[in-house]
């Protein structure tokens, strides 16, 4: 075991580290600290770097460049597991809990109480469980099933099994992500009682009024680097300085759209609710519109537009299309009105992988070519112009999806719905994990769709993007609308302040 | 690593074709096995070889078309033998044979439904519900059999004598099937479907395809040629037992993975598992002609279906 002395001195150092994925600076020059019972908040947009950086300070990532001091010791290479003797523990959003065992065996899973026999010791690991959970005042019961708590009681219970190996530093991802008003409290409660107990926190958050709450300091990320660095103790903090300084840079503008002016409403959304305590969403698209929905990750942005298009069930409200209103809970209906969803996730949703590009791209559009068969060779011709209208590169029609690029598999899941002619595209994330170049020839071939008369909606994390693209821009923040900004509204620093609850 | 992977000569990616490997396997060990015994190319043998593999060769369809869909039926052995026993106490109490026939294949096609109707709208492994189904099959054809062994007094041996072209019915049976499921899988819409489903379920949902719909009617196909294969079989027999088709659901699973379906969907294709049915065949043909004992051909037809299955997931071992 490793020493660590313990004390008011810097648990945590890190001095100019950087990381690049494949030429792309993800990190640069990047410093912070962390003492002892503090908690230091990181903020930044999506893609700042924030993920990156915990990664590398959990082992998970090894960084290219800088130093990394724990206690004062120097580690030139960090892993996982070193991490973790070091006293580093990390919560991800991600679940790590098993819904089919006790609260107490998932506290303790893996570090389980033994008899003197050897055995599971059932006693013991209840036992324990009780205290912990008692000196939280948390409400729940060692022996309950994971699976039957709400999700802020697992939220919870994450936290109270990361505590219970006995770390040092505790990350904490977003934490209240998934969970509603009342469970942010109680989980930031707990929060707070763990600073007390002397242990170091790294807090990432998307929300301003629950950093500006519990934070001591506070770094902003921005493109990989510090844009600012916060020490509560010392001076005042607004909301309006901490989005000032995650937006910074001016924009860049990668791609510029010719906006040619929208038409008449053509989908009417009126009182969208996901669940029953949801607030009502309701928006209108326009022909020749391209409508950006903004939010950060977690905001409710991909649920609304499934639901929309039938993907998932919704609870109330009214679609109206061309004037004919699309029942809900099927995508066939939503196709045969004329919709389509490009979602975020091209492998696990949107194309079969061993299926070959032909298959990929005609799925949605057999009837072009087939009366009671299939007519194989209209295929090849059909889909070879689209292949070559989208400029998708690959060696053959036949080449199984899942050996091309990144770029080229979106381009084949908008080749697909193109090869349909529906009149309303729905993109989640049309760009993410794709090069510069072809983003741009998405763009061109978006704004394209478009000037025909078409719609889009347009879900997006990326500032450049949804400024660039959108007529007007839908602001989603906890799965209710927050702003509708248009034309020169529609800036870095508004979009923000309404999805993260600053003001306007 | 992926162009690599895209520029990779034509013979090396033919070398990674499952169904060609089959088929050079097919072919040295029929030269093989000729040398020791120069009946086995023998039309005659040849013939016989292909007689034998007939129901198992139609069951390997059936099995296909689910694979390919992401599915899998265990209890088709159990609904053979349901439908060859009902037919049987049909005939013996002096139905017309046609007539017996078309009520057997009537009720396997209802139990191919019953299959789809619970493993697609309970969402729950095909493996597990159809392992169950084997057994509900299995005890009506106990209970129609009542454990004897029953007369067919010869109403099918026409059938089963018919030649055209010297090939007999079972074989024609056997090839006129290939044909349907390849026509059905390669040139319809709905086979193209099925596939969309086996290699993502979720696209396909996505993709307005009615998912459950489809699943439903591919097991309720499975359960329409499964009656098929049964009148097959019984065109060969002279009496019938409730078991008498126990062995297929097993045989046609192995088939059909030698011959390079997926087991997780979306992969697979009717040549492969003919090509897989036909060396199945080999296997025990030349094991009985060599004088290799029963006990030991099952140690050898295991070891090729692990081989198979191992060589097919090669490819994804390396990341």
């Amino acid at each position: 075991m490793f020493s660590v002395s313990s004390g008011g001195g810097l648990l945590i150092e890190v001095i100019g580290l950087s990381k690049s994925f494949l030429g792309v600076r993800a990190l640069h020059d990047v410093s912070f600290s962390l003492r002892g019972g503090e908690l230091h908040c990181i903020i930044g947009e999506n893609g700042a770097g924030k993920s990156t950086f915990i990664k590398v300070i959990s082992g998970a990532l090894t960084p290219d460049g800088g130093e990394i001091k724990i206690d004062g010791k120097r580690f030139s290479v960090l892993t996982p597991h070193l991490a973790q003797r070091l006293g580093i523990a990390a919560i991800y959003q991600e679940n790590i809990l098993v819904p089919q065992l006790s609260v107490a065996e998932n506290i303790y899973m893996g570090r389980e109480y033994r008899t003197r026999f050897g055995f599971f010791s059932y006693r013991d690991t209840f036992r324990h469980a009780k205290d912990v959970l008692d000196s939280f005042h948390l409400p729940f019961h060692p022996a309950q099933r994971v699976a039957d708590l709400a999700p802020a009681d697992k939220q919870l219970l994450k936290i109270v099994k990361a505590i219970e190996s006995n770390p040092r530093v505790l990350i904490m991802d977003e934490p209240t992500a998934t969970i509603d008003v009342e469970g942010i409290d109680r989980v930031l409660e707990l929060v707070k009682s763990i600073k007390a107990k002397g242990i170091g926190i790294i807090y990432i958050s998307h929300h301003l009024e629950e950093i500006l709450e519990i934070a001591d300091r506070i770094t902003v990320l921005k493109d990989g680097q510090i844009a600012g660095r916060h020490d509560r103790a010392s001076e005042e903090v607004t909301m309006d300085l901490l989005a000032q300084e995650m937006i910074g840079r001016p924009l860049d503008k990668f791609y510029t759209r010719q906006h040619a002016g929208i038409g008449k409403v053509v989908l009417s959304v009126s009182g969208l609710r996901l669940a029953e305590s949801a607030e009502p969403v309701s928006f209108d698209l326009h022909e020749g519109e391209i409508l950006g929905i903004a939010g950060m990750a977690g905001s409710g942005r991909s649920e609304i537009v499934r639901a929309l298009y039938g993907a998932d069930p919704r609870k109330s409200g009214k679609i109206v299309f061309r004037g004919r209103e699309v029942p809900p809970g099927s995508p066939g209906e939503s196709i045969r009105s004329g919709i389509g969803l490009l979602t975020e996730d091209r492998k696990t949703s949107g194309l079969c992988m061993n299926r070959s590009v032909r298959e990929n791209i005609s799925i949605l559009g057999l009837d072009r070519f087939s009366k009671v068969f299939m007519r194989l060779r209209k295929e090849v011709q059909l889909v070879a112009a689209s292949v070559s209208s989208l400029d998708i590169k690959t060696p053959s029609l036949n080449q199984e999806v899942r050996f091309l690029s990144g770029g080229n598999q979106q381009k084949v899941v908008m080749a697909k719905w193109l090869f349909r002619e529906v009149d309303v595209l729905i993109f989640d994330e049309p760009t993410v994990g794709i090069d510069v170049n072809t983003k741009t020839e998405i763009y061109r071939l978006m704004a394209a769709y478009v000037s025909r008369g078409k719609s889009i909606i347009m879900v997006s994390s990326e500032m450049p993007e949804l400024i660039s693209m959108s007529d007007r821009v839908l602001v989603i923040r906890r799965g209710a609308v927050s702003a509708i900004l248009e034309g020169p509204d529609i800036t870095e620093r508004n979009i923000l302040n309404s999805s993260m609850g600053g003001r306007q | 690593m992926i162009q690599a992977e895209i520029l990779r000569p034509r013979w090396r990616t033919l070398l990674r074709n499952q169904s060609f490997i089959i088929l050079i396997v097919i072919v040295s060990l029929s030269i093989v096995i000729d040398f020791f015994n120069p009946v086995f190319l023998s039309i005659g043998n040849i013939v016989t070889l292909l007689q034998q593999s007939s129901v198992t060769g139609i069951a390997t369809l059936c099995m296909v078309l689910l694979m390919i869909s992401g599915g899998l039926d265990f209890s088709i052995g159990s609904i053979i033998s349901l439908a060859c026993v009902t037919i049987a106490k049909l005939v013996a109490i002096h139905w017309n044979p046609a007539l017996a026939a078309l009520v057997g294949v009537g009720l396997a096609t209802l139990c191919g439904f019953l299959n789809g109707l619970i493993v697609a709208k309970s969402r729950c492994p095909p493996i597990i519900i159809t392992l169950g189904m084997l057994y509900v099959y299995y005890g009506i054809a106990l209970n129609i059999a009542q454990g004897q062994f029953m007369n067919l007094f010869g109403t099918f041996d026409a059938l089963g004598n018919t030649r055209i072209a010297y090939i007999p019915f079972a074989i024609l049976a056997w090839i006129v099937l290939v044909a349907a499921v390849y026509v059905l899988l390669t040139f319809t819409r709905y086979g193209r479907r099925l596939f969309s489903i086996g290699g993502n379920e979720e696209a396909a949902f996505l993709a307005g395809i009615d998912v459950d719909l489809h699943k439903i009617t591919a097991y309720t196909l499975n359960g329409f040629v499964s009656g098929l294969a049964a009148i097959v079989l019984i065109s060969r027999l002279g009496s019938v037992i409730s078991n008498v088709g126990a062995d297929y659901a097993l045989r046609a699973l192995s088939a059909a993975v030698i011959g390079g379906v997926s087991f997780e969907g979306g992969r697979g294709s009717v040549g492969g598992a003919v090509l897989g049915v036909i060396l199945l065949g080999i296997v025990y043909n030349a094991m009985n002609i060599l004088g290799v004992t029963a006990y030991f051909q099952n140690i050898v037809l295991g070891v090729i279906v692990v081989g198979a299955v191992v060589f097919s997931n090669i490819g994804k071992i390396r990341r």
